[in-house]
């Protein structure tokens, strides 16, 4: 039989019956409209002129709209105001909206579109992280994070290597694009069902673009075909122009961005131009690392911010540096502003750390595990993080220890060793990778959430809470905490789609804290519906029997009941519980409210504890490559994962072991390409290749850290799960450079960057030889 | 002749009439016909052209006298090519009874879902490969799969599911309702179809005489056979095609013909059911179909849409090339057997003539102990398009090269020979200090472009490591 804690996730049977509900699946009347959104071809250009007229006098078109057509505020960048929803007099890159148009077809849609005419005058663009730098072409001003003096010990340090990484934006490739329908609702009224990880955001920016209030905007998400952080903020667009375009008709709209074109009007995850230095002994025991990390954050700012500083936070990733300097800068370009994507700045910090690690153990001809062990941040000393947070219930050694042994580490690297030897054309590597992941949204207030919990008089319970459900199971495990509270089967509660009108103010579902947060404010809300609950049951059956009191703290919830623990033939079954409850007044509803404590972040100075805790996990990878032609394939991964006391196992697997394997992605074959105009040249799965199933590894190995419960009080001492083992794919990506390095007998450093495509991989190894050659 | 398209959906037959119908014509897809009614919303679109799967639905067609199951991705159909085929979706797995077929109880159990976008099509993979093999393999779980994209489970619980639901000897409530279907498919006539509105011509003839005499009637119609190729020029540049003759319904194109020394395969066959006969006597070329698209778009595909389109990365065109093949071409002028060194003159030219169709493709059985190998150099290796392909023969006299082809792909703007390279290894000792020698004149034959899958520079590096290879699995 299966326990409480291995359900189903809830709407898999929706799933695979295909009655699961997106965006484009909804119900509408016959008054819909199709919106479309026209975009600029050019990076950076001037608008001189524009006609719409010919457009507008299509049959079945209408509405066409341009920046002048917006009854509010131009504008929908979420955190700085520098993203018009619609271009005025510039263009600033390549698929930046202009224009929307509203007709009765996709075909009328794309009739109008061919009679738009536009008269651009092209001006100079800034397509790479070089040219920005070039021309001091700064998003906002450089950050700088220290702890002792990188610089004077790096003079005196024993051994030093440095050199430049390359790291590559990658696409969200969330299966459901981006997609919006606005229907019009009395007055100002508009409600926007979105697929957004941000429903309040979503609402804000509708409303300040509509020129209304807030509280005329209900935003509804039922669930996301995908976010992985590309429906964060940028899901906020297409929001807002099919709320414009409903504004306009008066009638509802729908957008539904085409791949091709998702693909090239969205941002992606930023790439990195990083630059470092580091000093150790001749243990590999790392004295002084000094780390520049150039990110492309592209036309508009976004998240760009936020997401360098979790670059920073975690450009030491578990190990213990004791002299760091980092040094951060966002370059503005004129391609797409690139946005969230899972791990949000940490893997691009991460591939930065663990190559450092790389090159100190090919340096010193040393087993690169055995580097990274020796810098792991200790149990009791060399704890404290470069900005100052204890790693306190580190796991790093018990996970090291366990992954070691069940991988049969030192026995492999032999193996891999012998293969070397005996093959010239096809090589093995093997690498093992750490990640010690900080838990919370480090701008500190976001870290709050709210629930609404409805109790029925028939005992079924209907929770509302802020956070999104875009696949990684949150509803199912606000169902089972809502089960287990009130003690009944999970059949009798059901998660309601995320509403703005329900629960207001919420953050992002993003940062992998859905569930930590959303969790607690819904047991929150919850507790004050039992405390009432017990209240009136301990008068009730005092009432019944004076002499012998219920005492409230007595009464428990279990079992579809509620009783008197002290007198066990004091019980009534939960519904009859709930209709007398209605009956005697006593209201079944409430909302909950939870903020993480103990976070506390000065941003200025780069000090603090900006976590409310941390993740910590490790793998091991095995991969062999072909040396004629730079294709590769992977043998093996063991994972191990802490994901505190699961609440869901079957749905935290799921989320390792799909994390992981986005993150395979971004480090092998998922490669995005702009030619010298700007244009992606990477714009459909026809060149952009995500994992197929015939990517996973060959043998794969996933394990949840076993009796592990989350030393902080999270609820049911689970732990966030979300992003961190993405970052362990930094495993594949290092067993695919060992193996390259191998072609030269370990003795020269290769030339490497990510994604490893089989171009990066084959010319490496040409380079390789050619130095082995001299 | 008839201008209605009949097919099964839902138990029922669906006749559609193109004329009276706005909202539909000729080139519409099968998944916009079916995302168009509220009771098919379960079949999703991902991409429009055919890489992600989400839009995977089964074709169910009566053949050598039983139902054969097939996965295919809907939004690269024309309606008209379901004609007399059942066409079943995620929303026909369910039994009468209301139970999850048991691929889609095993996805609800190993948590084989999460977003759930995916799910659908993948459900369809599934059940396709339910119905094709009790107790499938892993690499044929892997092939069926190939062709669905997930970007959230990691794929490791949707094998899992299928591990354990493809164990029922491939019964479920479809093969109890076969006799029904059956009778409901022989009910659907099978002649030829013309469709003719205001802005589009398409015909589906019944016969290869009938295909004939329609090409040479109408030399401008562009030809389909699986439409894998065409279909992108609907879905994602939203052209209007004129005149269509669509080959899919001719018969005598499917024929897959051995002789002692050859084998002939007709243009129209799916690349699927080219697999198993050329296993044993043509593995190069077997090799090559393998790794080429998915499986969904192997049902649909055939060698005579492959060599229709001679694209400069059409994948099949190095190995036919090196193993010598002959194209036979028809018209009503007769039949011409063209050497495929002769065959593609340019840039996706042809020697073919407007009137001429691709009837069949005759390759002979290596004689006196040649080989043939091919080669495939994608960014991933299972379903992507070529970077660099290669088709390589080679005859050895004693340790000196006899004869040689080396046929590459992506190299050019057509498929073509490294003449330089195979005029200097001839009569050459066939070892590694020539074959480096070789490797170096790679760059006189060719000038790659460098473009979104790989740049100039690492194709001939991996033009010229190919010849390496080929080295290797052959030499003495
Ligand atoms: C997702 C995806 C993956 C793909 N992967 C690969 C791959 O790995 N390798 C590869 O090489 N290709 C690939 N392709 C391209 C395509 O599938 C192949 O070229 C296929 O062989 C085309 O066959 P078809 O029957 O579908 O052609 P169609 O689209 O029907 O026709 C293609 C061309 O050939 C002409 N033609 C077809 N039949 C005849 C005939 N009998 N006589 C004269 N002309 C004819 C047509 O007029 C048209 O110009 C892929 C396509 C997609 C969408
Ligand atoms: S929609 Fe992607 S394959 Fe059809
Ligand atoms: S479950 Fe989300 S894409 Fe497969």
């Amino acid at each position: 039989m299966k326990t409480e804690n291995q359900i189903p996730h809830d709407s898999a049977v929706g799933h695979v019956t295909g009655e699961a509900i997106y965006i484009d699946d909804i119900p509408v009347n016959d008054q819909l409209l199709i919106g479309k959104v026209v975009y600029s071809r050019y990076a950076h250009a001037k608008i001189k002129s524009f006609d719409l007229s010919e457009a507008k006098k299509v049959h079945g078109v209408h509405a066409v709209l341009c920046y002048k057509d917006i009854p509010g505020y131009n504008q929908m960048g979420p955190v700085i105001k520098d993203e018009p929803v619609l271009a005025e007099n510039e263009v600033t890159f390549i698929g930046q909206a202009m224009f929307l148009i509203a007709a009765e077809t996709e075909e009328k849609c794309r009739e109008a579109e061919m009679l738009i005419k536009i008269d651009y005058e092209p001006l100079d663009a800034i397509l790479t992280i070089e040219k920005a730098t070039e021309k001091n072409n700064l998003l906002g001003p450089p950050r700088e994070m220290k702890r002792g003096d990188a610089d004077s010990v790096l003079k005196s340090s024993k051994h030093v290597i440095g050199g430049e990484l390359r790291t590559g934006a990658q696409e969200h490739w969330y299966l459901e694009t981006q997609a919006c329908l606005s229907v019009p609702g009395e007055g100002k009224e508009i409600n926007v069902f979105s697929s957004s990880q941000h429903p309040s955001e979503t609402q804000a920016l509708v409303a300040e673009v509509l020129g209304i209030k807030k509280h005329e905007v209900v935003v509804e998400v039922k669930r996301m075909g995908g976010g992985f952080g590309g429906k964060e903020t940028q899901a906020n667009h297409v929001a807002c122009w099919s709320a414009l375009l409903c504004y306009a008709t008066k009638r509802p709209v729908k957008i539904r961005l085409v791949r091709d074109d998702d693909m090239i009007m969205t941002g992606k995850r930023h790439r990195y131009l990083t630059k470092y230095e580091a000093g150790f002994d001749d243990d590999g025991l790392i004295n002084a690392v000094k780390l520049e990390f150039n990110s492309d954050g592209g036309a508009a700012t976004d998240l760009s911010f936020a997401i360098m500083e979790r670059t920073m936070l975690h450009a030491d990733n578990s190990y213990y540096i004791p002299n760091m300097s980092v040094k951060a800068l966002v370059w503005k370009t004129n391609l797409p502003s690139n946005t969230a994507f899972r791990g949000f700045g940490g893997p691009q910090g991460m591939a930065a750390i663990e190559t450092i690690i790389d090159k100190i153990a090919r340096y010193l001809k040393k087993d690169p595990a055995e580097i990274r062990n020796k810098n792991f941040y200790g149990l009791n000393d060399r704890n404290v993080t470069h900005y100052g947070q204890t790693v306190e219930h580190n796991r790093l050694h018990l996970i090291y220890d366990q992954i070691i042994k069940s991988s049969e580490y030192e026995k492999r690297c032999k193996e891999v060793d012998d293969f070397n030897i005996k093959n010239e054309f096809f090589k093995k590597g093997i690498a093992l990778t750490p990640v010690k992941f900080g838990i919370s949204f480090t701008t500190t207030f976001l870290n709050q959430a709210g629930a609404l919990v409805n109790v029925y008089t028939d005992g079924t319970i209907l929770v509302n809470h802020g956070g999104t459900e875009m696949g990684q199971g949150l509803n199912t495990k606000m169902q089972q905490i809502a089960a287990a509270e009130f003690g009944v089967s999970v059949d009798r509660v059901k998660v309601n789609a995320t509403n703005t009108s329900k629960v207001p103010n919420t953050s992002a579902t993003a940062a992998s804290s859905g569930s930590d947060m959303n969790g607690m404010a819904v047991k929150n809300a919850i507790d004050t519906i039992k405390e009432r609950i017990s209240n009136e049951l301990a008068q009730i059956w005092t009432q019944q029997q004076s002499n012998n009191p219920t005492i409230q703290q007595s009464i428990l919830f279990k079992d579809n009941l509620i009783l008197d623990s002290d007198h066990p033939e004091r019980k009534i079954s939960f519904s009859d519980a709930m209709h007398q409850m209605n009956l005697r007044q006593v209201s079944l509803s409430a909302a909950g409210f939870y903020k993480t404590p103990t976070v506390g972040w000065d941003k200025i100075k780069g000090q603090g504890k900006p976590f409310f805790y941390y993740s910590f996990g490790m793998a091991v990878s095995e991969a062999m490559i072909d040396v004629l032609t730079g294709q590769h394939t992977l043998l093996r991964t063991d994972l191990l994962q802490d994901v505190g006391d699961s609440i869901n196992p079957g749905i935290d697997m799921g989320q390792v072991e799909g994390g992981f394997i986005q993150g395979v992605g971004w480090c092998t074959t998922e490669e995005i390409k702009w030619d010298s105009k700007g244009n992606l040249m990477t714009h459909s799965p026809d060149t952009y290749k995500i994992p197929t199933v015939q990517d996973i590894p060959k043998d794969f190995r996933v394990k949840l850290l076993e009796g592990a419960p989350n030393p902080v009080g999270t609820i049911r001492r689970s732990k966030a799960i979300g992003e961190p083992p993405f970052m362990l794919a930094l495993s594949v990506w290092l067993a695919i450079k060992d193996a390259i390095s191998a072609v030269g007998n370990h003795k020269i450093e290769p030339e490497f960057s990510l994604p490893a495509t089989n171009e990066t991989i084959l010319l490496s190894i040409e380079k390789l030889k050619e130095k082995i050659k001299r | 002749m008839r201008s209605t398209v009949s097919f099964i959906l839902d138990g029922k037959i669906i006749d559609l009439e193109f004329k009276n119908s706005e909202e539909f014509s000729s080139t519409s897809t099968v998944l916009n016909y079916l995302r168009s009614l509220h009771t098919h919303k379960g079949v999703k679109e991902g991409c429009a052209e055919g890489d992600c799967g989400a839009c995977t639905v089964v074709l169910a067609e009566f053949v050598d006298n039983k139902i054969s199951y097939r996965a295919v991705d809907s939004c690269l159909i024309f309606l008209p090519m379901i004609h007399g085929k059942q066409l079943i979706t995620v929303e026909n797995l369910k039994s009468p009874e209301g139970e999850l077929h048991p691929v889609q109880q095993s996805m609800v159990d190993l948590y084989s879902s999460q977003c759930g976008f995916c799910t659908p099509g993948i459900i369809m993979a599934m059940f396709a490969l339910y119905k094709n093999y009790s107790k499938p393999t892993r690499e044929q779980i892997d092939d069926a799969l190939t062709g669905n994209l997930c970007r959230c489970t990691g794929y490791r619980p949707i094998v899992e599911a299928s591990t354990k639901s493809c164990v029922h000897n491939c019964t479920d409530h479809f093969t109890d309702d076969e006799p029904q279907i059956i009778e409901l498919l022989k009910s659907i006539s099978k002649e030829s179809i013309h469709i003719q509105t205001d802005n589009q011509k398409y015909f589906r003839p019944a016969s290869l005489g009938e295909a004939i005499s329609l090409k040479h009637q109408h030399p401008e119609a562009i030809i389909i056979n699986g439409a894998t190729d065409i279909a992108l020029h609907v879905t994602k540049n939203h052209e209007l095609l004129k005149e269509i003759i669509d080959l899919s319904g001719v018969e005598e194109l499917k024929a897959i013909t051995k002789t002692d020394s050859s084998i002939k395969i007709g243009a129209g066959v799916s690349l699927n059911d080219i697999l198993l006969p050329i296993e044993k006597d043509f593995p190069a070329l077997h090799e090559m179909l393998k790794v080429f698209g998915s499986h969904q778009i192997r049902n649909l595909a055939t060698l005579g849409g492959n060599l229709g389109s001679a694209s400069p990365i059409g994948d099949t065109l190095p190995v036919l090339m090196a193993y010598d093949a002959n194209v036979v071409l028809e018209s009503l002028n007769g039949r011409r057997v063209i050497p495929f060194n002769d065959y593609i003159i340019g840039y996706r030219k042809t020697v073919r003539k407007p009137d001429e169709l691709i009837t069949s493709i005759i390759v002979q059985k290596l004689t006196n102990g040649s080989i043939v190998k091919s080669y495939k150099v994608s960014k991933r290796k299972y379903l992507d398009i070529s970077t660099v392909s290669a088709g390589f023969k080679i005859d050895l006299n004693g340790i000196n090269v006899k004869s040689i082809i080396l046929a590459y792909g992506g190299m050019a703007e057509r498929t073509k020979r490294a003449l330089t390279v195979e005029q200097f290894l001839i009569g050459k000792r066939w070892e590694r200090k020539t074959v480096e020698q070789a490797m170096t004149l790679i760059e006189k034959d060719f000038t790659p472009i460098s473009d979104a899958r790989g740049s100039a520079e690492f194709r001939i590096k991996a033009a010229q490591n190919l010849l390496m290879k080929f080295w290797l699995e052959t030499k003495k």
